[in-house]
């Protein structure tokens, strides 16, 4: 609790947007970067989808995991480069609004947490030498990093809402 | 009956009501909506990227796009029949703005070029499909469907603004 409210006035000792900043200047801005963002976001969500997908065995089968794993793998990280960039970028626009939104500290939280995910459990799940061998607990995998980028997703969303 | 006759009709149907004033209807069929456009994006854009030689080049085109077919038509149709009924909620504003129609001819567009893209060029797949380069005209149609539907993310958004 103590380390939560710490971490709280550390946020908001963010200043206000600076007056230069595009994003804060013309009205325009906002909707556009946000509209690559969407972009972004199906990019990178839509990717992890489809290797979610074949590890719970339900799409390109005929491939070993790691062959798809690795194929996909460059357009994850253009995903995260976009994301990571416009996303930071919208937030520039208000961060003292933000950080007090209770729907954007969870987005990170979730966000966080499926990105620690997706490289170690994943990871692990779609290497070579696991093609072979079916971990048991391969589709459980699956099914939590599913869950934990519809939790980023919902509180995305949910910002937009409040 | 003229275009806003019908859209006075249409706003004053039960269903359309229960859109506008529901608590759960309009953020439920945004979240379906938004999850369709992961699914069915990440798929045109890993399938597009494919056909590019740009992603998943150790699997041949002809399977990218057979296997993703199935999880690409639930995806449409759940953007389809989402994307009708959240224009239900309000459909004297969405008739009468003229960033809605763009998109709508946007969808059409990529529409009748993936029929193009599946009738025409796809039909010679076989002698291409493990090419390390793939036809340009073949190329063209990828990338003319990725310009498409990232224009239609940005008319998407700009709906708001007029």
């Amino acid at each position: 609790m103590w380390a939560s409210i710490f971490v709280l006035h550390l946020l908001q000792g963010i200043p206000e947007a600076l007056p230069l900043n595009p994003i804060a200047r013309w009205e325009w801005v906002f909707p556009v970067v946000e509209a690559v963002h969407i972009c972004g976001f199906s990019l990178l969500v839509g990717t992890i989808l489809i290797l979610d997908l074949r590890l719970l065995g339900w799409c390109l089968l005929r491939q070993p995991i790691s062959v798809i794993a690795k194929g996909l793998a460059p357009w994850i990280w253009v995903g995260i480069a976009v994301q990571l960039t416009t996303g930071p970028y919208l937030f520039s626009s208000d961060p003292h609004e933000y950080v007090q939104v209770p729907a954007f500290r969870n987005k990170m939280l979730f966000l966080v947490l499926a990105l620690i995910f997706h490289f170690t459990v994943i990871r692990k799940a779609t290497e070579p030498s696991r093609d072979a061998a079916s971990p048991i607990w391969r589709k459980p995998a699956a099914c939590a990093s599913l869950g934990l980028w519809l939790c980023v997703l919902l509180a995305g969303l949910w910002i937009g809402n409040l | 009956m003229g275009l806003l006759k019908f859209c006075e009709w249409l706003s004053h149907t039960s269903w359309s009501v229960s859109l506008r004033d529901g608590t759960y209807d309009y953020p439920v069929l945004l979240i379906i909506h938004v999850l369709s456009i992961a699914l069915f994006g990440g798929m045109v854009a890993i399938g597009n990227l494919r056909v590019l030689g740009a992603a998943m080049r150790s699997v041949p085109v002809s399977q990218v796009i057979q296997q993703f077919r199935p999880w690409k038509w639930i995806g449409f149709g759940s953007l389809l029949v989402t994307g009708v009924l959240l224009s239900m909620s309000d459909p004297v504003e969405y008739g009468g703005n003229v960033m809605y129609w763009i998109s709508l001819l946007l969808l059409l567009a990529a529409g009748v070029n993936a029929f193009v893209f599946r009738f025409g060029i796809y039909r010679s797949v076989a002698s291409w499909d493990d090419a390390p380069l793939t036809p340009p005209s073949a190329r063209r149609w990828a990338g003319l469907s990725l310009a498409l539907w990232i224009a239609l993310v940005f008319a998407g958004r700009a709906i708001a603004f007029f």
